[in-house]
Parts: structure tokens; C-alpha cells; sequence
């Protein structure tokens, strides 16, 4: 188990080094996408609920510690626990969704989707500003399509790199 | 056996849930440990950011170049007559004499007002998914950068430093939703308090209501206590819309700001104020209105012929 975490916080290491330094030099409109934010969700889809809410917990952390991340230490850690671990129970649910890619990517974009909202949402109550009513709309909505259209590109890698790391669907 | 499974489970999530709120009470109360990982993180990611922004030079600009399309349609019918090879050549040129003018510009900006600056590259623009507007430069603390201090683009205010790390630093940047600055109004002195929405317009708000603001009323920075973190004189925007609804406290307007944090290549972070106050030195010219030719057709009728 330790080894399949090293290695699983090495990948998530990894795709965070390249989000910060290759994705975010685009400057893509409507906010672009984060291969993080899709890698941890298709990972906690393919995962057990418990195994997911790590999973999230390692992610979250990893996108707390980004200079560029506005909240504080523990924001998107305590939203990731939470999206991985919805995400989980939903797709635990669902035998089907494993062999459906469609499903499983409007599954990453709609989780997406809430994920910023929350983090809006969540990010007031912390004192976070978000900007206009508009410019979060645009924002969720872009990414959410950004992770539509960038989601079954990754999928086979995302998916066989879980195979690789965690052999099946793991518990504790 | 399932049972004790599912138990260690929920303690497992509990466990998690509960560091994370830790770790959110730990920073908003503003423990210093936390921050260092942060800068570390940094620290460990500039050589990355620097090399990605170095190898994807040619490629990094395509999407904001798509979305301005219209602007660069000239410049695209001019290159589609060259080869392929020219083509590339002029790309990177391209490049280095947009960065090149940009900061022939900020220097005679921070020249014309005396600031003392450092000049930096844009190596990462800031991922906007946490809502908010950065970017990150090759220059940190060996370079003299502290945080608060001003950042110019060759416009005029780009930000200021959020974050500084020894090689590198963030930007916070005037369109940042939590970015708020000073300003007074080159024309009539008036001050207020201006707040950055997302996007290039800005709000602004006035302290008083005694004087009107008008369109076109150009922005200038208030400055700073020991100029930190905003140096005075700084050109910020100029005024697009006006609110004059009854009832108001105070007159609030809607600001263009001047610098294009589209194209960000280079800025110059002030490090050491102007020993006198540049006051409206640095507010830009007006453009000249282009003269337009007119010509005046006099119609004689022509005589009648009488028969």
C-alpha cells in the first residue's frame, strides 16, 4: 500500500509540475483547464470512496501549495477530500461508467463544474475575492468546457497509469 | 471484518477532513510555516516555469492570438507571403522586439518619473481557476524584489508583488478581483479608491462627492506610505462610464485600464520610489485627432440658355 502511494504521489507530483510549468503558459481563454483537477477526479472515479478521499487529500494540498492558488492552505485540500470522495460513491455506483468513456467525461466536466462553484462559494465564506457574478460564471463554465474537450484525450494515460499504480480498485 | 473496514474508512475521511480545516485555521491565522511552503513550492517549480516559458515561446501566444484575430489579420496576410522558414524566423523575432519594445517603453515610463526598477520577464501566467488574476516573473529577492512593491508594464500599473521567492515572484495583477489601489484624478485631484472585476474594466469609487467625474478623466496611483506598495504618479486607466444614479453616497465609475495583461512579456518592479513626487508627468498624451480632408463642392448653375 505504502508503495502504491509513493507512487501515486509521484505521478500527482508530476502532472502538477507540468500544469504550473507547460499548461499554464498558454494563456487560454475562459480559464483553460487543469490536468491536476482531471487527473485526481478520473483517478477518484476509478477508486474506492476512502482511497479517493486521499487521493483528493495529496491533490488538494499539492494545489494549495501553488502561488497562484488565491484561498488559503487547506481550501481546495478540504474540496478535493470532498469532490474525490462524491465522485468515488458515484462511480462505485455505477459498474457501467468504467467501460462508458462519455459518461465518465461528462461525469469529470459536470464534477469540475461544482468543484469551482464550491470553491466560489466556500472561498466567500473564507474571504476569498472571486471577482463579478459574470466573470465566475465565465470561468466555471470555461473550464468545465475545457475539461469536456480535454478529458477523453488524457483518459486512456489517466486510466492506465491507475491500472499500473493501484493494479484494480483498491481497499484500505 | 467489513465492518471494521468501514470504520477505519469514515476515521480515514474524518482524519483528512479535519487536517484540512486544521491546516485552513493554521494560515488565516497567519502561521509562517506555511507561507515557507508555499515560497519553497515555488522555489522548486521557477527552473520548470522558466524552461516550459522558453521552450513553448513560439506556441504559448497562439490562443490569445486567435481571439484577437481581427487585430493581427494584416500581420498574417504579410507572413502567408513568406516561406516557411522566414515564417519561423519572424515569429521569434517577433517575439523579442515585442519584448524588446515593451521594455524600451516601461524604462522611459519609470525614466520620465525617476523610479528605480528592476526589469523582469513573465516566465507563467497564473492559472485563473482559483479566480484569480497572476502571473509569475524570472527576478525574486537576489534581484532586490520585496513584496509590495509597484509593477509596471510600458503602459503604466500592472500589479504589485504578492509573493516573492529568491528567483522568482508573483504578481498580483490590477484586474485581480482583491487588488484595490488608490488613485487620484490627474484632472481635478479628486482621490478614490479603485478595485479590480476579472477583466480589464476596473471600478472606481470616490471618497467624496464634490466634484463630478468625467469620461475620458485620466487615473493617476495616490502612492504609498514609503511608496510601498503603490509609488505615486503611476498612469492607471482613464474613465469609460460614469454612475450618476440619485441616492449614491459616493460617485462611482467603470475604468479601462491602460496596460493589456494579454500581452504581458516584460515588467519593471519599482525598488526605489522617485525622490520627488513626478505628479502628472507620467499621464499619457492624448492621441492626436488624425485630420481629416474635406472637400467643399461649390455648384454654380450653369446659365440658362435663352433662345
Amino acid at each position: 500500500m505504502t508503495r502504491q502511494f509513493s507512487l501515486a504521489l509521484g505521478q500527482l507530483f508530476l502532472v502538477f509540475v507540468v500544469q504550473e510549468a507547460v499548461v499554464n503558459q498558454f494563456r487560454l481563454p475562459a480559464g483553460g483547464f487543469s490536468l491536476l483537477l482531471i487527473f485526481t477526479l478520473v483517478w477518484a472515479i476509478l477508486s474506492l470512496p476512502e482511497i479517493a478521499a486521499l487521493i483528493g487529500f495529496f491533490s488538494g494540498l499539492l494545489m494549495d501549495l501553488s502561488q497562484t492558488s488565491s484561498g488559503p492552505i487547506g481550501h481546495w485540500t478540504l474540496l478535493m477530500i470532498a469532490a474525490c470522495y462524491a465522485v468515488a460513491y458515484l462511480g462505485s455506483g455505477n459498474e457501467s461508467l468504467s467501460g462508458n468513456p462519455l459518461g465518465f467525461t461528462f461525469l469529470v466536466a459536470s464534477a469540475v463544474f461544482f468543484v469551482e462553484l464550491s470553491f466560489v462559494a466556500t472561498g466567500v465564506l473564507l474571504g476569498v475575492a472571486s471577482g463579478s457574478f459574470i466573470q465566475v460564471l465565465i470561468t466555471s463554465v470555461g473550464v468545465s468546457i475545457w475539461s469536456l474537450v480535454v478529458t477523453p484525450i488524457f483518459l486512456p494515460l489517466i486510466s492506465f497509469l491507475h491500472q499500473v499504480t493501484f493494479n484494480k480498485r483498491t481497499v484500505l | 471484518m467489513r465492518r471494521g473496514g468501514e470504520g477505519r474508512g469514515r476515521l480515514l475521511l474524518i482524519t483528512l477532513i479535519v487536517t484540512a480545516l486544521f491546516l485552513i485555521t493554521l494560515d488565516l491565522r497567519g502561521v509562517g510555516l506555511l507561507e515557507g511552503a508555499r515560497q519553497g513550492t515555488q522555489s522548486v517549480l521557477s527552473p520548470f516555469q522558466r524552461a516550459g516559458s522558453v521552450a513553448l515561446t513560439p506556441v504559448k501566444n497562439f490562443f490569445s492570438d486567435v481571439t484577437h484575430l481581427g487585430r493581427t489579420r494584416n500581420q498574417i496576410k504579410e507572413l502567408r507571403e513568406d516561406n516557411a522558414k522566414l515564417r519561423s524566423q519572424l515569429m521569434q523575432r517577433k517575439n523579442a522586439d515585442s519584448q524588446l519594445a515593451q521594455l524600451k517603453n516601461v524604462l522611459n515610463l519609470a525614466g520620465t518619473a525617476g523610479y528605480k526598477i528592476v526589469n523582469a520577464r513573465v516566465i507563467s501566467q497564473g492559472s485563473s481557476q482559483s479566480f484569480s488574476q497572476t502571473i509569475t516573473i524570472d527576478s525574486g529577492s537576489k534581484a532586490g524584489i520585496k513584496k509590495n512593491m509597484t509593477v509596471l508594464s510600458e503602459f503604466g500599473l500592472a500589479g504589485v508583488v504578492k509573493e516573492v521567492s529568491p528567483n522568482s515572484a508573483l504578481i498580483s495583477l490590477a484586474t485581480d478581483p482583491s487588488f484595490r489601489i488608490g488613485i487620484r484624478i490627474a484632472r481635478s485631484q479628486q482621490i478614490g479608491i479603485l478595485s479590480g472585476r476579472g477583466s480589464r474594466s476596473a471600478s472606481l469609487q470616490l471618497i467624496d462627492n464634490l466634484t463630478s467625474i468625467k469620461v475620458g478623466d485620466v487615473l493617476l496611483s495616490r502612492g504609498s506610505i514609503a511608496n510601498r506598495p503603490f509609488v505615486p504618479g503611476v498612469p492607471v486607466g482613464y474613465v469609460t462610464a460614469v454612475d450618476n444614479s440619485a441616492g449614491a453616497i459616493a460617485q462611482s465609475a467603470t475604468v479601462h485600464l491602460y496596460t493589456d495583461f494579454s500581452s504581458l512579456g516584460v515588467v519593471a518592479i519599482v525598488v526605489g520610489g522617485a525622490d520627488v513626487n513626478p505628479g502628472d508627468a507620467l499621464v499619457p498624451e492624448k492621441p492626436m485627432p488624425t485630420p481629416v480632408p474635406t472637400v467643399t463642392i461649390y455648384v454654380s448653375p450653369s446659365p440658362t440658355p435663352t433662345n
